[in-house]
């Protein structure tokens, strides 16, 4: 559970931008809205990152408890 | 390498789905055509504003104001402002071959570097004298023979822009995770078959992989929303319904890390992956088409046909599917592996 929430919540990160309204962030709009696709793409990502973090972490400690045994 | 290649072309496939996706550009379309009424009998001109367009670049731009598929006037001047600005007078005709006060006109832009384009119902005219009805003046339009221009380009919409390039990514994670869905449905049942735990594993990381597919598909999709819809997230059937069917199979996760006994935790996973696999499919395939949706091919036909779907995004559409479901499959394998290893740890330490 602890996962997803994580997850969750790093992928609202990138879109946080977005809820701003304002001048400054209005070029995500500019050239035809392709800023879109540019944040779709960081989304799955930063995603697929958060998960291979998580199972490198799970992995090492896999690794230590083996290594403790012998 | 045995066994990789796989992954490899995964990875390669992904690569040419997000290379060829955002290189290829989008067709010229008309963005604003302004003022966007006319009255009958009275020069008019037009500031067309376009997306795409080169209009400086082309050497011939013509341009017809379209009333149906008989009848159409030529524009009279056409002077270039800007790549993507023109200025189209015509002179709308005194009588109208339709007895209607008002009529859409539909604005057909042709030029030799971008070829046609058209904005349907780009003005509506006012007709003064809408007794008479005479089609002469609608005739001399030299209308057809239009520019040929090769290259592949995606479709232009209005208000989707750029961002019809999503479709290689929210649209095939959906579809990736229901690839990734029906193997971790797969296993169950031949856990329930077989009691063998090499299948409870197998259905637990393919439905984990799934169910973050889904996540992302959600995000992705608010993030669209916010683009075209201006909103992140709607009433809309779809994504209520969306949201049901991913709490289900999130529940999946909680109830798998409720339970400490091994072979209880296997039964239940496996029986209520079952469950949330059929409650799935009605909630994203059926009640969304019985109502009115704003995603395409709902309510009514099934998406994915005309010109939501042209051939061009076919080009990244279906292996951008292939790409995503072979990365999960990969993703899925590492967890796997994980589990068994644990799992010998596990038994030797008993």
């Amino acid at each position: 559970m602890k996962k997803f929430l994580s997850l969750t919540f790093i992928s609202l990160c990138a879109v946080l931008p977005l809820m701003a309204q304002g001048d400054s962030l209005d070029f995500l709009r500019s050239t035809g809205k392709i800023y879109s696709v540019v944040i779709v793409i960081a989304v799955i990502f930063i995603g697929i990152t958060i998960l291979l973090y998580r199972l490198d972490r799970k992995l090492t400690k896999l690794e230590n408890q083996i290594k403790n045994e012998q | 390498m045995n066994g990789f290649w796989w992954k490899i072309g995964g990875a390669l496939i992904f690569l040419y789905v997000l290379i060829g996706g955002l290189v290829i550009p989008i067709k010229p379309g008309i963005t604003s055509v302004t003022p966007s009424n006319a009255k009958s009998g009275e020069e008019m001109s037009f500031n067309v504003v376009g997306y795409n367009t080169h209009f400086l670049a082309a050497t011939k731009v013509r341009a017809w104001l379209k009333l149906d598929s008989i009848h159409a006037i030529s524009a009279k001047e056409i002077q270039k402002i800007t790549e993507n600005e023109a200025k189209f007078t015509f002179s709308i005709p005194a009588n109208f071959p339709v007895k209607e006060a008002v009529q859409p006109l539909s604005l057909i832009v042709d030029n030799d570097v971008d070829g046609v384009f058209v904005q349907p119902n780009a003005i509506f005219a006012t007709v003064a004298d809408s007794s008479t009805i005479s089609g002469e003046a609608w005739k001399s339009s030299g209308i057809g023979q239009f520019s040929v221009v090769k290259g592949i380009k995606f479709p232009y919409r209005n208000i989707l822009n750029e961002t019809i390039r999503n479709t290689f990514f929210h649209i095939a994670l959906w579809f990736a995770m229901f690839i990734l869905l029906i193997v971790g449905v797969y296993h169950a049942v031949r856990f329930m078959n077989t009691g063998d735990m090499i299948h409870d594993i197998k259905s637990a990381s393919f439905n984990k992989i799934g169910i973050m597919y889904g996540v992302f598909g959600l995000i992705t999709g608010s993030v669209w929303a916010k683009f075209t819809w201006d909103t992140f997230w709607t009433s809309d059937v779809k994504l209520n319904m969306t949201a049901i069917a991913m709490l289900i199979y999130l529940a999946y996760l909680v109830l798998r890390g409720s339970s400490s006994d091994h072979d209880r935790r296997a039964k239940l996973s496996a029986s209520y992956s079952i469950f949330a696999f059929v409650a799935l499919i009605p909630l994203v395939f059926i009640i969304p088409r019985m109502t009115d949706s704003l995603h395409p091919g709902n309510g009514g036909n099934p998406a994915l046909g005309g010109e939501d779907l042209d051939n061009t995004l076919r080009l990244f559409f279906y292996p951008s599917i292939i790409a995503m479901a072979l990365l999960g499959t990969w993703m899925s394998q590492l967890l796997i592996r994980y589990e068994k290893l644990k799992e010998k740890v596990l038994l030797k330490n008993q």
